[in-house]
This record gives structure tokens, C-alpha cells and sequence, in this order.
């Protein structure tokens, strides 16, 4: 979703004419608004570069785009959605807005029906108006999954139409029409509304309509696969030229309407994404100022990061700021692997934390210990956890000691267990991906290990096979390295996929629990509670039980830094889909 | 001669062919699952599949391969409805990660990579063989020993040190624009944009290839320099420039021609650093990603054949130019 600050303010004229004292007040917000458009107009125009040392966006398609970067490009310039994000910095922009729609949506049936009115006047680049059935034949696409790939399955998860044996829907997209009837009468439009029928409560349904798999396609300029290089625009920009390891060259979009769009403010005239660039040339650039309207789509490498932001001369051009992403060792608490609490917790207390962060780029840089799988960024969901790093016994540097003690307890509480994280014939296995930073962090982790009297040993896996090896249950060993940022601002994303195994990165596998029929009970209820505030104390309570039991150890709350040149104004750092907020930049005259 | 090119055709077609093979039955025996890796963030069995199905690796490797042939001669197609998407023969397949055929991605690549490899070749020849030859007929004076630190240089630095430099060099000089730079254009609408796109990039290449070729040149041409018929020439009174042009470089140039063209051939299946410095849109930069990043069976299979078929063609033409340069070679 996206969009930009907004500058034009409205005057109603009628007040102007009843009263003098309105008509001050209306003089005085005339000049306020003179002023407004004066400072729009002197934002407006211009080139504005962005440049990557990728080759293309993972995806263009609303319905594959998954990416928060690419999420929040795409929205700001070409295509909108029913409600976006709040266009602004702070906690704020987490809040929605409506955006195609006229309102945020209204739910009913216990939120398991959403209804969505469009607003009037918003149209294609070809002028022709958006309309229900868009918005129907856009939900539609992320059904055929043998040619939408890789977009998030939300929709799909939740709409009220039947599920084949093998898990999937029966409606297989607008391609194949097999179970299009089934579709339907899940999405339905009734003149400019909307309605979405859910097969369950869904408290936060519009949330996931920020996702641009919820927006509208044009049916006749879907072009299948194809669609990913040129999507049909109904937003500020429309795509002139995209050549994959090229670049990408957006114009505006002359169709558009300001008066359709209460979201964004499109400022530059031309919008480029040179793809491609060696990261020692797109460092050079930034760091030499030498292409000023540029934004910096990557992050400089870690010498040239360091020397950017150690230079004063550009404390306006970069941000370092808390990220989407929570990293963390998860541990495979099947029968036979982490199976013993206290062996868990000898494994976390004997961990040297300092040291790995040190090694990722310090705690200025790479992140801060965490102490839960939500992150504080998520605002009403966070809660500080106890025990964990907040344990007395806890040392940022390892307690050896400590976890000897845990060890000593898991002779008597789960022998097997000890058995095997003590015996060097046997031990615990550590899955990472094959990395040159992983490599050093095994030498580390092995070092507090071994001070603890824990035989740890390592699996590298190739870093393109890694998730797809550790998610497969067979192959996963007994810790994993992952990591994960919520899909939009409630833990609704974060806990129900870290810890149900519905939920598709369950690297616990932590369903023989004998209290995970409970957590799942709860979870499920949380998923369906309508009341914010109920929900976000219940995300909290299953937070806390999760780190209870050791599932995830020694969360990481990453940071990420961003720098852009010195004629680039109106950088904020957009926190519901950590990147840029693009609406908001503009080239400086 | 006739006789000598079709054994030499015969043979290309059995060579491109098993490397075809090997090439899927490689892509087929690696760990990785490419429809995982393209199922996005906590995708389920069912969208896995799917995804298998929509890359074709749902059926045995055999099977793969025969679509593969086949599109060769009748053409693809994927997909159904309005999704349906059509290659025409000779379809090397469809790239899902580029979303195009792969025989346009080709077509789009080669006259990158082509126009990449034949600046470089030229300039790598006329430094390499002039310097050699300098050195050569100056031994042991100054252009000797300043081509011996040439050469150093020129071994030494990798292409991806010395390009990098270069690339670097050329941006603080404000002598390129990284926005601009690497962007094909056609040399016969626009020759100048078109040298100014690859000047840096063949002078990489050059430096790097040029050193080889001024040592190998000089060794061949003292080498050759010491021979009897030389000698007779020279007693016969010939100047020592006809000596050179029609008796010591004939002979001294025929090995050069056989690795030039080698080297030609292995340019032109991609100079992947060199394009990857240069941000150059070539086959180096199009095999690359699809080996490492995206795992793009079609791209990886066709632009392995395609540089086998350089190779071996280059092979070809090196035999010929072989036997027309050494008069005592004789194909057949």
C-alpha cells in the first residue's frame, strides 16, 4: 500500500461565503493552503534514480509481490489497493486508510464477512473506471497457482470456498474457471461493494487487503505470467520500459486523478530503477554524492557503512532504524531433538550473544537482543517477556555456569536428552546456511558451547536450499537459524506461522507438545477476536509461552540502514512495511 | 575440405547434444528444489506442486529432455486461457524468473556479449601481438623489459580487480555514468554510444588477455627467428621487414591463431565478470544469475549449448585458418 504525504487541504467554500469570522478563518487557511501548494509545487518534478545491485523486483505483479520494499514501490506509484497504510512516519503509519475504498471495510457476521464500497473516480491509465468486477478478477489471479507464484496466500487461506483433499482450493483460478461458481459466491459485487465471505473469522481481514493480491486487475490486460513485467496501472505512474537487469522507467500517469486518490502525492516527474549496479559502484555513488537524486534501493556494505555513517556532512542522508525482521535459532522440539526444556535452556544461556552480534555488525548496526518472536516495532502486540535475557542468570556474553547447572537438571529430567547433548558420539546439530558470516558464527557458538560442555555440531546447507531443507520435517535437525518480520501490523502474522503448524514455518515442530492443542485453541481464538485490545493480550500470552518453553532462543530485533543523496527530500522510514515511504520523495530544485 | 567440415559439423551436433544432456541430468540430480524456492514465504505442499507442475520438472528427467528437442523444431507452449504463452521454434524454453522465452533472452544477450568480446578480441590482438613482436626484435632493450612488466601487470591483476579499478577510476573522472553506462546500443544507429558503452569494459579484457599474447608472441617469434629458413632468408638478402611479415609471423602466428580463437569462442558464452563490473546485459550476466540465484533450467541448458557451440565452432574455423595460415598444414 503507500502513498504520500498530503499537501492540499480542503476549503469549503460555502463557509466563505455565510460569515466573516468564516471568512477569516477561510482567508487564513487560503494562505495555509497557497502556501501548501507552493511548497508541492517546488517538490514536484524532476528525476528521481533509485539503484540496485539486483536485477529486477522479486515481483511486479500485485498478486506475487510479497516483499515490504517492493510492496510499498509498487503501491506508492502504480497500483492501489481497497486500504492502505497510513503514508507517514512513526507508529502512525501502521494505521490504515481507505484508499480505492471508501472506508477501511465493515465487517460483520462475527468478521467473517467484509464489505468494501469503492470510491468514485478512480480509473486505469487507459481512463476507464475500476470497478467491483476489477477487484473481483484481481482476488482471483492468487488462485492459479500454477501461474501466480510466490505472492502471499492469505486470500486464498481465507475465503469461504471448499478445500480439495490434497489442502488446496477447489477453485483453481481465473485461467483453468475450474470451481468458478465456488469463487463467485465468496467474492460477490454488488453494484460498487464488495463482499468478501470468509470461512472464518478474520478480525483483521482488511490488513490483509494491503497486500496488493486483494487489488484490482483490468481482466483484459492480464497477461498471465507476463503480467509481472507490465502491470496495468491505476495509480500515480504507469510503467514506461521495463528490461529485467535494466531498468525499470515509470512516467505519469495521466489518468489518474488527484481527487480520486486521498493517499498519495506523486512529486517527481520521471521515476528510474537501475537495476544491476556493482555494490562497489552504487556504494562509490552514495558515498560520493555523485548522483545526489538517488536513492539506494541496498544496503552499503559494511566499510562503506560504517564510513556513511560516521560522516556528519550526511547525518540527513540515512537512517538506521529497527527493520520488519526478528532473527532467531529455532528449536526442533520433536521427540528424539530438543525434546528437554532444560537442555534448551542450556543451549540459550550458554550462547555467547555479544559475540554474534559483533560478528553481524554490533548492536549500532545488526540489532539488539530480543526477548520475544514480536517485535517491539508492532506496537500493541509487544509486551517485554519475563525469564529469557530478562533471567537474573542471563549474561549477553554466556553463562557457562548456568548451563551446566541446566545440563546437571536434564540428567535427571529427560537422561536421553542430556545423552545426547553431552555425548561427542552423538550431540546436538545446528542447521545454518552455508555462509562466510555463518561459518565464523559456528566457531563462536561452538567456543560457548564447549565452555558449557555442550557437544554442538553443524549442518551447512547451501544458502539457496536452506529454508527448503529446514522446513522439510525430515531433513530439519535439532536448531535452526531463521528469521521473520510480520506480514502487517499484527502478530496475527508472526504467531500463528512461527508456532502452528497450519501456519507454514513452524521450525519448532512443536505439535507433540503436550500443551500445543492448548496454544493452538488460543491461537485460533486470537485469530478470531474482533476486539484489538483483547487479541493483542492474547498475542502476548502465547509470546510468552513460546519463549516459556525455549521454542525460539536468542531472538535478534534487527535494524536496517537505508542512505539516499542529498537532493532527495521527504525520506521517511515507513514502519508497517520497513522501507521507504516512496510516496513521500521528492527531488530537491 | 567438404569432407573434412561435415566430420567437423557431425561431430559439433553429437558434442552439443551430450552436453545437453548432461546439463539436465545435472540440473536433475542437485539437492535444491527449485519449485520450493520459487513458492514464497511459507508456501504449502499443494502450491509446491502446482509450482513444479507450471516449471515442467512434475515429470521424469527423459521427459524433460524430449520437450526440450522438441521445441527445438515445433516450438512451446505454456499454459492455458489467457495465460497461454507461446515460444517459437527453435524454443529453448521459457524463463519464469524473466518471464520470456529464453531463445529472446538469447537473441537480446548475444549482441552484448558479441560486441564485448570483439572490441576486446581486436584490441587484445593488435597490443598483444605489436608488443610481443617489439619485444621480440628488441630483446633485452627497454621495450623488452617495459613488455616483461606489462606482462607482470597484466597476469597479476585479475579481471575483476582491474575492471573494478578501471570502472571506479572512470566515475571519479566523471568519465562515465553508472546510470547510463552498460545499456546495449546497437552499434549501427548509434556507433558512438556504442564504443563509449564498451571502451572500459575492452580495455579490461584487453589488458587482461593482451599480456598473455605479447609473452607468447615473443617467445614464438624469437623462436622462430632462429630457424634455418629464416637464416636463408636472410642470406638471400631479404629486408628484415619481409622476413617478419612473410616468414617469421606466418609461422610464429599460427599457435597464437588457435588459442585466439579459443579464447574468442569462450568470450563470447559470456565474460562474466567483466559484464557483471560493467553491469553489461550479456549471456556472462544471464548464465550467472540463472546457476546461482534462480536456478533456471532452460537458461542454464541453452546457454551451455550455446557456448559449447562457440567453442566447438571456433574450433572449426581455427582448423581452417590453421591450414591457410602454415602452409605445411593440410586438412584432410
Amino acid at each position: 500500500m503507500s502513498g504520500s504525504k498530503m499537501v492540499k487541504r480542503h476549503l469549503n467554500r460555502r463557509l466563505i461565503a455565510t460569515t466573516a469570522a468564516t471568512a477569516l478563518i477561510a482567508a487564513v487557511a487560503l494562505v495555509g493552503t497557497t502556501t501548501s501548494a507552493s511548497a508541492a509545487s517546488s517538490k514536484n518534478g524532476g528525476t528521481l534514480y533509485f539503484i540496485t545491485n539486483q536485477q529486477q523486483f522479486d515481483h511486479v505483479d500485485p498478486a506475487r509481490v510479497y516483499t515490504g520494499r517492493d510492496i510499498a514501490f509498487f503501491n506508492s506509484y502504480l497500483y492501489r489497493n481497497l486500504v492502505s497504510y497510513k503514508p507517514t512516519a512513526g507508529s502512525a503509519g501502521s494505521s490504515l486508510v481507505a484508499d480505492l475504498a471508501t472506508n477501511t471495510g465493515v465487517p460483520s457476521n462475527n468478521a467473517k464477512t467484509w464489505k468494501f464500497t469503492l470510491r468514485a473516480g478512480s480509473t486505469w491509465e487507459d481512463g476507464s473506471a475500476v470497478t467491483c468486477a476489477d477487484v473481483q478478477y484481481g482476488v482471483s489471479r492468487a488462485f492459479a497457482t500454477d501461474v501466480i507464484t510466490d505472492g502471499p496466500q492469505y486470500l486464498v487461506g481465507a475465503l469461504k470456498i471448499p478445500k480439495a483433499s490434497d489442502g488446496s482450493s477447489v477453485y483453481k483460478g481465473p485461467y483453468k474457471k475450474t470451481g468458478q461458481a465456488l469463487f463467485n459466491k465468496a467474492v460477490t459485487c454488488k453494484g460498487t461493494t464488495v463482499t468478501f465471505n470468509l470461512n472464518r473469522s478474520f478480525a483483521d481481514f482488511n490488513y490483509a487487503l494491503t497486500y496488493p493480491a486483494g487489488a484490482p486487475v483490468k481482466k483484459s490486460k492480464d497477461t498471465g505470467d507476463k503480467y509481472d513485467l507490465r502491470p496495468y496501472s491505476n495509480g500515480p505512474y504507469k510503467i514506461a520500459r521495463y528490461k529485467i537487469g535494466d531498468e525499470m522507467s515509470l512516467v505519469r500517469n495521466t489518468k489518474w486523478k488527484q481527487s480520486s486518490d486521498k493517499v498519495r502525492t506523486p512529486y517527481p516527474d520521471n521515476i528510474v530503477v537501475r537495476f544491476g549496479l556493482s555494490q562497489d559502484v552504487a556504494d562509490q555513488i552514495m558515498l560520493d554524492d555523485s548522483i545526489p537524486n538517488t536513492v539506494d534501493l541496498d544496503t552499503l556494505q559494511p566499510a562503506n557503512l560504517r564510513a556513511f555513517f560516521a560522516d556528519p556532512s550526511k547525518a540527513k542522508q540515512r537512517f538506521n532504524v529497527y527493520d520488519p525482521y526478528v532473527r532467531y535459532a529455532a528449536m526442533n522440539v520433536s521427540p528424539g531433538k530438543m525434546d528437554c526444556l532444560d537442555v534448551r535452556k542450556a543451549v540459550f544461556f550458554a550462547v555467547n550473544m555479544q559475540a554474534l552480534i559483533d560478528l553481524s555488525g554490533g548492536l549500532v548496526f545488526y540489532g539488539d537482543p530480543g526477548d520475544s518472536p514480536i517485535k517491539p516495532v508492532l506496537g500493541l502486540d509487544y509486551a517485554k517477556t519475563t525469564g529469557n535475557i530478562h533471567d537474573p542468570a542471563w549474561s549477553v556474553n554466556g553463562n557457562p555456569d548456568k548451563a551446566k547447572a541446566l545440563l546437571a537438571s536434564a540428567k535427571t529430567s529427560c537422561p536421553a536428552a542430556y545423552d545426547r547433548a553431552t555425548n561427542p558420539n552423538k550431540g546436538i546439530t545446528w542447521d545454518l546456511a552455508k555462509t562466510a558470516t555463518n561459518q565464523k558464527a559456528s566457531v563462536l557458538i561452538q567456543t560457548a558451547m564447549d565452555a558449557a560442555g555442550i557437544v554442538m555440531k553443524f549442518n551447512f546447507i547451501p544458502s539457496g536450499q536452506y529454508y527448503s531443507t529446514v522446513q522439510d520435517t525430515t531433513k530439519q535437525n535439532d536448531i535452526s537459524t531463521a528469521g521473520w518480520g510480520a506480514d502487517w501490523a499484527n502478530a496475527s502474522t508472526v504467531i500463528p506461522p512461527l508456532f502452528t503448524k497450519e501456519g507454514g514455518f513452524d521450525l519448532s515442530q512443536n505439535w507433540n507438545d503436550p500443551a500445543y492443542p492448548a496454544f493452538k485453541a488460543k491461537s485460533d481464538r486470537a485469530l478470531a477476536e474482533t476486539n484489538r485490545a483483547k487479541q493483542a493480550a492474547m498475542w502476548k500470552e502465547l509470546a510468552q509461552y513460546a519463549m516459556d518453553q525455549y521454542w525460539i532462543i536468542r531472538p535478534v530485533f534487527n535494524k536496517g540502514q537505508d542512505v539516499w543523496g542529498s537532493k532527495v527530500g521527504g525520506v521517511y522510514y515507513w514502519e508497517p512495511q520497513g522501507t521507504f515511504g516512496f510516496g513521500g520523495l521528492y527531488v530537491k530544485g | 575440405m567438404f569432407k573434412f567440415i561435415a566430420k567437423r559439423l557431425t561431430a559439433t551436433v553429437i558434442v552439443i547434444t551430450l552436453v545437453s544432456i548432461s546439463v539436465f541430468l545435472i540440473f536433475a540430480i542437485l539437492p535444491m528444489d527449485p519449485a520450493r524456492l520459487t513458492c514464497g514465504k511459507g508456501c504449502s505442499v499443494p502450491v509446491i506442486e502446482a509450482n513444479r507442475h507450471r516449471l515442467g520438472l512434475d515429470v521424469p528427467v527423459q521427459v524433460q529432455y524430449g520437450r526440450f528437442v522438441k521445441g527445438l523444431f515445433v516450438g512451446r507452449t505454456y499454459g492455458q486461457g489467457q495465460a497461454k504463452i507461446e515460444c517459437g521454434a527453435p524454443a529453448f524454453g521459457y524463463s519464469f524468473n524473466k518471464h520470456e522465452c529464453v531463445t529472446t533472452l538469447i537473441a537480446e544477450a548475444f549482441p552484448v556479449t558479441f560486441s564485448l568480446a570483439v572490441g576486446a578480441f581486436i584490441l587484445w590482438l593488435l597490443l598483444g601481438v605489436s608488443l610481443g613482436v617489439l619485444a621480440a626484435r628488441r630483446q633485452g632493450k627497454w621495450p623488452d623489459r617495459a613488455s616483461t612488466v606489462f606482462v607482470l601487470v597484466g597476469i597479476s591483476l585479475p579481471t575483476f580487480i582491474s575492471g573494478l579499478l578501471i570502472y571506479l577510476l572512470a566515475l571519479r573522472l566523471n568519465l562515465i555514468n553508472p546510470i547510463e553506462s552498460g545499456r546495449w546500443v546497437s552499434p549501427f544507429t548509434n556507433p558512438i554510444g556504442w564504443v563509449k558503452n564498451f571502451y572500459l569494459p575492452w580495455i579490461t579484457l584487453a589488458l587482461a588477455f593482451a599480456a598473455t599474447y605479447t609473452r607468447f608472441t615473443r617467445s614464438n617469434v624469437i623462436e622462430t627467428s632462429s630457424e634455418d629458413y629464416i637464416r636463408t632468408a636472410r642470406a638471400k638478402g631479404l629486408s628484415e621487414k619481409v622476413i617478419l611479415r612473410k616468414h617469421t609471423l606466418r609461422a610464429a602466428l599460427a599457435p597464437i591463431v588457435t588459442i585466439a580463437g579459443l579464447d574468442f569462442a569462450g568470450l563470447l558464452g559470456g565474460a562474466i565478470i567483466t559484464e557483471q563490473i560493467f553491469n553489461l546485459p550479456g549471456l556472462g550476466r544471464l548464465s550467472l544469475r540463472a546457476v546461482l540465484i534462480d536456478y533456471d533450467l532452460p537458461v542454464i541448458v541453452s546457454t551451455t549449448i550455446l557456448a559449447a557451440t562457440f567453442v566447438v565452432v571456433m574450433n572449426l574455423i581455427v582448423d581452417i585458418l590453421y591450414a591457410y595460415i602454415d602452409p605445411r598444414v593440410r586438412v584432410g
